[in-house]
């Protein structure tokens, strides 16, 4: 589903060329559970990034669904963002002024789609993440967890088949944490795929492969076999 | 994304900074309110101006001007009476013309027991008193044998009765014009609206005022016409046939009243532009005001930006949603600045006694203004918007 062929991503800073991401070869399938590792500045977060649509690579295709999304223009990858990928956040990144239920509907007024049909899905979006008592608060008024919560049905509620992570646990207790991850596990398994961006080895241990991240390269890829984890 | 979805998308961003929303709009409001009140007293007092000029209309006064030219071929042409008897009735004969009114005018002392005064004496015929809007506050006009036999009454001015009567009821009571008695049959009203002061003024039938004087001519000939196009036709004709009848080049000539009355409306209508203008300059100075306030918005928001941008809107989306957030602040400013535009200039007219004209076209221009003013000054910051970088935006504190 997903396939990154010589990625590389150059920033320029002053006169000097930074590579953040040196020829990355990478593949991913439906329906994967992915942690991508590293330690900051290692180039994991550029390359969630380019996976996200959010950047373009300096050089190297880029396939998501089998399209090349490399050369799309800026309209058109926030189009894909739109209908293909979910995002979810360490800082939740929902928008304090609206209800739980509003920021839900967000990427489907994004999308053209009606009223009455937005307020069902997303009402059915938060239903799955169990906040359906909660649809009317404002995020000042959710707990991490319930705000996460919110952000996860948000990423869902255009049925993407990506959902990308970026330290989705880095600002909840191990206790919360834990019963996030257990939500993205049981959309994995409703066939979702997910790529979680993290440095906690606890989460990374939903993953069914980690990838470490070192220097803009892929250093090494581990395989759990599905059956040890069960 | 749906129209319906900017516009509460916009009004929800408003509300949030209520305090902050409500003084931007002070300036578009201040700017707004400005124009339509410079606008609508401009209107009002133009209209006021011209219809007082013309008074009932259709009318235009000839008069006679020999050129020095012609002074100086016929010495003795000032010397011979302007109009004559039989100038009016060949007047009378022209198509155009429905009326023709002779008056004479001459100033001498009026008295009345031992007070006196200097006034107007004024001998018209009947067609007079309609067609310069004069009206008979006490006492009685003229009757039609008060004019065919030269009876010797008067009308008196408002000013006429203060000067010599004070409260005492001048009806029936004997004034002397240059020595003659003449009784006094009524007061006019006093003279309403801008131009309306009473000056000390008699009038009598001018066979009378020929008596009291000893002379036959007329010293002002008004013509009627039945329109304002027919009058421009009848002046000019009236012109030449007097032209004509008297043997002269160009000494007879028309003043067309509407003409003036052209001039003095060009001239509110400069003035009114100048004021607009600087009206103008302060709903400029409330735009600028929007566009900082929304360049501030921006900045603010930068990080909303990058999420709505991650959520999948396009670089469009997010510049048509601030352009509308702009939009609907001016609009909104504007909508109120016409309601009070409006309201100050209804009470401008009410104490001040002048019409004020709030036209349609004001305040769809008013409406269409603060709109423009949104896009304009909006331009700026929704474009600073909609090119951030959605990666930066999202990692903004």
């Amino acid at each position: 589903m997903i396939a990154l062929e010589s990625i590389s991503k150059v920033y320029t800073i002053g006169k000097e060329n930074v590579h953040v991401l040196n020829n990355i070869n990478l593949e991913i399938q439906q329906g994967e559970f992915v942690a991508i590792m590293g330690p900051s500045g290692s180039g994991k977060s550029t390359l969630m990034n380019m996976i996200g649509c959010l950047d373009k690579p300096s050089e190297g295709s880029y396939y998501l669904g089998g399209e090349d999304v490399s050369g799309y223009k800026d309209n058109e990858l926030a189009k894909v963002r739109n209908q293909s990928i979910g995002f979810v956040f360490q800082q939740f990144h929902l928008l304090p002024r609206l209800t739980a239920l509003k920021n839900v509907e967000l990427p489907m007024i994004y999308a053209g789609m009606k009223k009455d049909e937005r307020i069902e899905k997303a009402k059915e979006a938060l239903r799955k993440v169990g906040l359906e008592d909660r649809m009317d608060h404002l995020p000042n008024a959710l707990s991490g967890g319930q705000k996460q919560r919110v952000a996860i049905a948000r990423a869902i509620v255009n049925n993407p088949k990506l959902i990308l992570a970026d330290e989705p646990t880095g600002a909840l207790d191990t206790k919360t944490s834990t019963s996030i991850m257990e939500l993205f596990n049981k959309l994995n398994e409703e066939g979702t795929t997910i790529i979680v961006v993290t440095h906690e080895p606890e989460v990374a241990e939903y993953a069914r492969r980690t990838i470490m991240v070192r220097d803009g390269m892929i250093q090494s890829a581990s395989m759990k076999s599905k059956g040890a984890e069960q | 994304m749906k129209f319906m979805e900017n516009i509460s998308m916009a009004l929800g961003s408003l509300k949030a900074h209520k305090m902050r929303s409500i003084l931007t709009m002070l300036g578009i409001i201040i700017g707004v309110g400005a124009v339509i009140i410079v606008v609508a007293i401009g209107q009002g007092g133009e209209a006021m101006l011209k219809s007082q000029i013309s008074g009932s209309g259709n009318t235009v006064e000839l008069f006679f001007q020999p050129s020095e030219e012609e002074m100086r071929v016929n010495p003795n042409i000032m010397n011979q009476p302007p109009f004559r008897q039989e100038d009016v009735r060949a007047l009378e004969g022209i198509p155009e013309v429905k009326k023709v009114v002779t008056s004479s005018s001459q100033f001498s002392s009026v008295s009345y027991k031992e007070k006196s005064a200097e006034a107007s004496i004024t001998g018209i015929n009947n067609a007079y008193l309609e067609l310069n809007d004069l009206k008979v506050n006490k006492g009685r006009s003229f009757s039609a044998s008060d004019f065919l036999g030269g009876r010797r009454v008067g009308l008196i001015s408002h000013s006429t009765k203060e000067e010599l009567f004070k409260e005492q009821s001048p009806i029936g009571q004997i004034i002397k014009i240059a020595n003659q008695p003449v009784e006094v049959i009524g007061v006019l009203e006093k003279p309403t609206g801008l131009f309306g002061f009473s000056s000390v003024e008699v009038y009598m039938p001018i066979q009378t005022w020929r008596t009291v004087y000893g002379k036959s001519e007329f010293s002002q000939i008004t013509l009627q016409a039945a329109s304002a196009d027919e009058l421009q036709k009848a002046g000019k004709k009236a012109a030449r046939l007097l032209n004509t009848l008297h043997n002269t080049e160009d000494s007879y000539q028309v003043v067309n009243m509407e003409e003036i009355a052209e001039g003095i409306g060009q001239v509110t209508r400069i003035m009114t532009l100048i004021i607009g203008s600087i009206a103008g300059i302060s709903l400029f100075v409330g735009g600028i005001g929007v566009m900082n306030i929304m360049l501030v918005s921006v900045t603010e928001r930068t990080r909303e930006i990058g999420i709505r941008m991650a959520l999948g809107a396009t670089r469009g989306q997010v510049m048509t949603q601030f352009l509308i957030e702009s939009i609907t602040l001016t609009l909104i400013g504007g909508m109120i600045g016409i309601l009070v535009g409006w309201g100050v200039a209804s009470l401008v007219s009410v104490f001040a006694g002048w019409p004020s004209l709030i036209s349609w076209q004001v305040v769809a221009g008013g409406v269409l203004f603060s709109m423009v003013i949104g896009v304009v000054f909006g331009l700026l910051p929704a474009n600073k918007a909609s090119k951030l970088d959605p990666i930066e935006s999202l990692r903004y504190e």
